[in-house]
């Protein structure tokens, strides 16, 4: 799968895109986890086509490291279908979730 | 096309072919958008745990899937010669609790269960045989 990284300002921004599942969720894994320990972290899902609870287990994760380091993290960019996959898992309460790069920007601005 | 019916093996790279074998399918049958997306991640969560959890070392393992539409509803049906087991059988996960507290085995199967109109499970001369069905009608 395709995983864009970039850094914004003192925002880094992760947009990994395609499908996320059980074939793809290490190499999502590997890059979103390397990150934790950013002070800010967004990761846009608007390139995501679907996730399934491979990739549910990966965000548990990173929220969780986020946590522990003491950082922010962001998700934005939720289609319907990745959105109704969060909503029935019970996910959407345990993230900080906006619509636009844009406005997590805001929200992550110091 | 109204029926596609494919043959895998136990190993890890049938839950992609399944997943392809679903993209030409569904196309055919003009299901796309959000229903495609979720028998998507239903079978990436039944397939996955097959792979993983069915058959003993060593075994090479099968799995039969049948796609069929037939008045606006997709019926799925997955075959295989795994060790008895009964997904639906498996608790529901916690879906309220805490960050820390939360669990992530039996996530998939909630999913699968929500996501899907009808998902039914039998054993049956020493196959498991899985069942989902969704409608599809206005998708």
């Amino acid at each position: 799968m395709e995983i864009r990284e970039e850094r914004r300002d003192a925002i880094f921004i992760v947009a990994p895109v395609g499908r996320v599942d059980s074939n793809t969720s290490s190499a999502l894994e590997a890059v979103v986890l390397a990150h934790a320990r950013e002070a800010r972290l967004l990761v846009d899902l608007s390139g995501i086509e679907y996730i399934s609870s491979a990739g549910l287990r990966v965000f548990l994760m990173l929220a969780r490291r986020v946590k522990e380091a003491g950082g922010r993290l962001v998700l934005c960019g939720m289609g319907a279908s990745v959105r109704q996959v969060f909503d029935l898992a019970g996910f959407t309460a345990l993230f900080a979730v906006e619509t636009s790069v844009e406005q997590s920007l805001l929200r992550l601005s110091p | 096309m109204t029926s596609i019916s494919l043959s895998v093996s136990g190993a890890a790279e049938s839950v992609r072919q399944v997943a392809r074998a679903f993209d030409t399918f569904s196309a055919s049958c003009g299901i796309a958008g959000p229903v495609a997306q979720a028998v998507q991640v239903a079978l990436d969560e039944i397939l996955s745990n097959t792979v993983r959890s069915a058959f003993a070392p060593g075994q090479t393992g099968r799995i039969d899937v049948r796609f069929e539409v037939a008045q606006g509803v997709l019926d799925i049906l997955i075959v295989d010669d795994g060790i008895p087991f009964d997904p639906l059988a498996r608790a529901e996960p916690d879906t309220k609790a805490p960050l820390e507290a939360r669990p992530v085995g039996g996530l998939g199967i909630h999913l699968v269960k929500r996501l899907m109109d009808d998902v039914a499970y039998q054993r049956l001369e020493g196959e498991n045989r899985l069942r989902l069905r969704k409608k599809i009608i206005g998708s």
